[in-house]
């Protein structure tokens, strides 16, 4: 069944994303509120197949790196949608939703076949730990987004070039509070997170830090983060510099996230 | 017997302010113009159409030619204008050419400005006056009832209304893109000028809640200022007053550079870095055009905003054509509709004789049908209409046809003489 839902949600993935890109591409809003209804659809359907791989496996369903991944993308869905409540940026939209599309079609790959979860990851403070870090990453991803967005904006209006694509794009000050919020709240869970894991670690491996690649990178991103947090809060960095910050940021998350799995050997390898 | 649409009238094209103004004033007591065309006795239906750059008269008529001398002599008398003046400026369009044109003004593309959200308003306006005078009917109705559909269409299927065409509306959508909701935001207008308060203005109706005024004579900043219920400063309190500032609008004589880069870069270090928006319409410039190169600050002089007003008119030249295709497939349909009435009466007509002869021929039936049941005098009803209806369905359907294809008239003919429907 869980499997079954899987598929229908990475179906309505995809519908959503060629919804936007066809929005974008015509410039029809009317498409752009199709796909952003397609994309609840797929959260909601997604969140069950969770649900019933829980009830299925007896065990949650976003411990191996395949779930994980999926997990991720339906955490971005949720956090867009919520935004999407708030502040209308349909456009947000079409970065999530090729990017949600992309991991579950990565999820796909152990689709059916058997789920074995390492004997080590046991207990709650696991799934605490990959909850929260999951959800600061997902707040990372779309914080870099607005990110991208921002700097293609700032672009037409500072250089002054048109460009029906401006039309499009939320205003500066929307992105930029985009970011911010997403900072916010995207580095407490992901510090807890890390703390979540730190404290598990020690049950699994007897220290809280081992020194393992993946952690070390993700300490690098972790410390990124902060200094751009703080110089927003304390200095009062906004836009350009800060959206540069966020992508640079959200790179060496994302190479903590995939590429310290495929580089190095670690120990924080749960297939 | 049928009727013709004739449209007759004056725009900013084909005349001069001093004649238009003439026979707008007269015209501002609307309604009596258009009793005065319903007394024409050509014009079955008419509509009156008046704005500062058109005066229009549409009209269903039944004889064009007698209907437009007459119309003409009751605008110069309403203009107070020799005929030779008006003559000069009217244009006469009849059948589908008037339709067009009627298409044409209510989605604004004859308008001054292309695009131009008022002039529906005032076509559904003149309209409303219309059906409240009676001097609507059945061809009129329709007719605007299409005509705002079709102004519909071209505003949601061409970009003509989407971009704005002066400077300051450009100044006020920059201003969006830039700060998001503008409410809750404050302006500083240096200077002044009928460009910079018309964009205040503008940002003012957007939501902008607080506009500072500063002049080199503080009394001008103040009259300023009261207009637009804001806070007049002294010309060295500007710097100071920066930091609270989301827009400059400047517009000031000063020869050189009044704003320069260490200002700005000053202000926005004190403002916590928030965005700022520099609108310079002065020329010579008031504002350092370095100043652009501070992050967070985006700054826009009279050339820029007059670039984008420029490329947005040819933009909407372009989508004008669309909407001209779109024209054209209307004035299609509406015409295709307007012919098959010429085939109405006639159909009218053959139905109605069918039906006095059944009612006859049942009457004198009456007597040995008393002897039936309740259920076979029904069906024997139902039989007789099922049979002059199938026998008139087919004349009846080709004249339809016919009229389609603008070769109605010489069957109208043959119908209403073979059936002798004129003979009462």
């Amino acid at each position: 069944m869980d499997v079954l839902l899987f598929k229908i949600a990475l179906c309505a993935y995809f519908v959503s994303t060629l919804g936007y890109i066809t929005s974008l591409l015509f410039k029809r809003v009317f498409v752009a509120r199709v796909s952003t209804w397609i994309l609840v659809l797929a959260f909601i359907i997604h969140g069950f197949s969770f649900l019933f791989r829980c009830m299925e496996t007896g065990h949650s369903p976003f411990i191996n790196l395949y779930d994980s991944l999926s997990f991720f993308a339906w955490t971005i869905t949720g956090t867009y949608l919520a935004f999407q409540v708030k502040t209308k940026t349909r456009v947000l939209g079409a970065f999530v939703s090729p990017l949600a599309f992309l991991l579950m079609v990565v999820a796909s790959v152990q689709l059916g076949g058997e789920v074995s979860i390492s004997s080590i990851l046991q207990g709650r403070l696991v799934i605490v730990h990959v909850i929260l870090s999951v959800s600061g990453e997902a707040l990372f991803t779309l914080a870099c987004c607005a990110s991208v967005m921002y700097l293609i904006q700032e672009n037409f209006i500072k250089n002054k070039k048109g460009g029906g694509y401006s039309r499009l794009l939320p205003s500066l000050r929307d992105l930029d509070r985009i970011n911010h919020i997403c900072l916010l709240w995207g580095f407490p869970m992901l510090t807890m997170g890390i703390i979540a894991g730190s404290i598990w670690a020690r049950t699994a491996w007897g220290s809280h830090w081992q020194w393992d690649p993946k952690q070390i990178w993700t300490m690098f991103a972790w410390i990124f983060y902060a200094l751009l947090l703080h110089q927003r809060l304390a200095i009062g960095w906004k836009g350009k510099k800060v959206a540069l910050f966020s992508i640079v940021a959200f790179l060496i998350l994302l190479f903590s996230f995939v590429g310290a799995n495929t580089f190095f050997i670690t120990s924080h390898r749960f297939m | 017997m049928l009727m013709n649409i004739i449209l007759i009238g004056i725009n900013h094209r084909t005349a001069p302010v001093e004649i238009r103004e003439k026979l707008s004033i007269n015209c501002e007591d609307n309604d009596r113009p258009l009793v005065e065309i319903m007394s024409v006795p050509q014009i079955r239906e008419s509509l009156f159409l008046s704005t500062c750059n058109r005066v229009e008269v549409l009209a269903g008529v039944s004889d064009i030619h007698s209907a437009v001398e007459n119309l003409k002599s009751v605008i110069f008398s309403l203009g107070n204008l020799s005929s030779k003046e008006l003559e000069k400026c009217l244009y006469i369009y009849h059948s589908d050419d008037a339709v067009r044109h009627l298409f044409r003004v209510a989605s604004s593309i004859d308008s001054m400005v292309m695009g131009e959200p008022q002039i529906l308003g005032q076509v559904k306006d003149a309209y409303r006056r219309c059906v409240e005078h009676n001097s609507s009917g059945v061809i009129l109705n329709k007719l605007l009832h299409h005509a705002f559909r079709v102004a519909k269409r071209v505003r949601t299927e061409t970009g003509i209304s989407s971009n704005a065409v002066s400077v300051s509306f450009t100044a006020v959508k920059l201003a969006k893109k830039i700060l998001g909701d503008l409410r809750g935001k404050t302006i500083l207008l240096v200077g002044a000028g009928e460009m910079s308060e018309l964009a205040a203005k503008h940002l003012m109706s957007s939501g902008v809640s607080k506009i500072i005024v500063a002049n080199r004579t503080y009394g001008q900043a103040v009259k300023l200022a009261d207009d637009f219920h804001g806070t007049p400063i002294n010309f060295d309190l500007l710097e100071e007053k920066l930091k609270e500032v989301d827009i400059v609008i400047s517009s000031t004589g000063a020869p050189g550079y009044i704003i320069g880069k260490e200002i700005i870069a000053s202000a926005l270090r004190r403002r916590n870095n928030r965005l700022m928006f520099l609108i310079d319409i002065a020329v010579p410039r008031d504002i350092d055009p370095e100043v652009n190169t501070i992050d967070n600050v985006y700054l826009y002089n009279i050339d820029n905003l007059q670039e984008i007003v420029d490329e947005n008119i040819s933009i909407r030249m372009r989508e004008a054509e669309k909407a001209e295709t779109i024209i054209d497939e209307e004035v299609l349909k509406f015409s295709g509709w307007f012919k098959t009435l010429e085939a109405v009466p006639t159909i009218v007509s053959l139905r109605e004789k069918v039906d006095e002869i059944t009612e006859s021929e049942l009457q004198k039936s009456a007597s040995w049908m008393r002897n039936l049941g309740e259920e076979e005098k029904e069906n024997i009803k139902i039989l007789i209409s099922s049979v002059t209806n199938k026998m008139l369905h087919d004349p009846i359907t080709g004249l339809k046809e016919e009229s389609q294809n603008d070769g109605a008239a010489p069957y109208i003919a043959a119908i209403r003489r073979l059936f002798r429907l004129d003979d009462d």
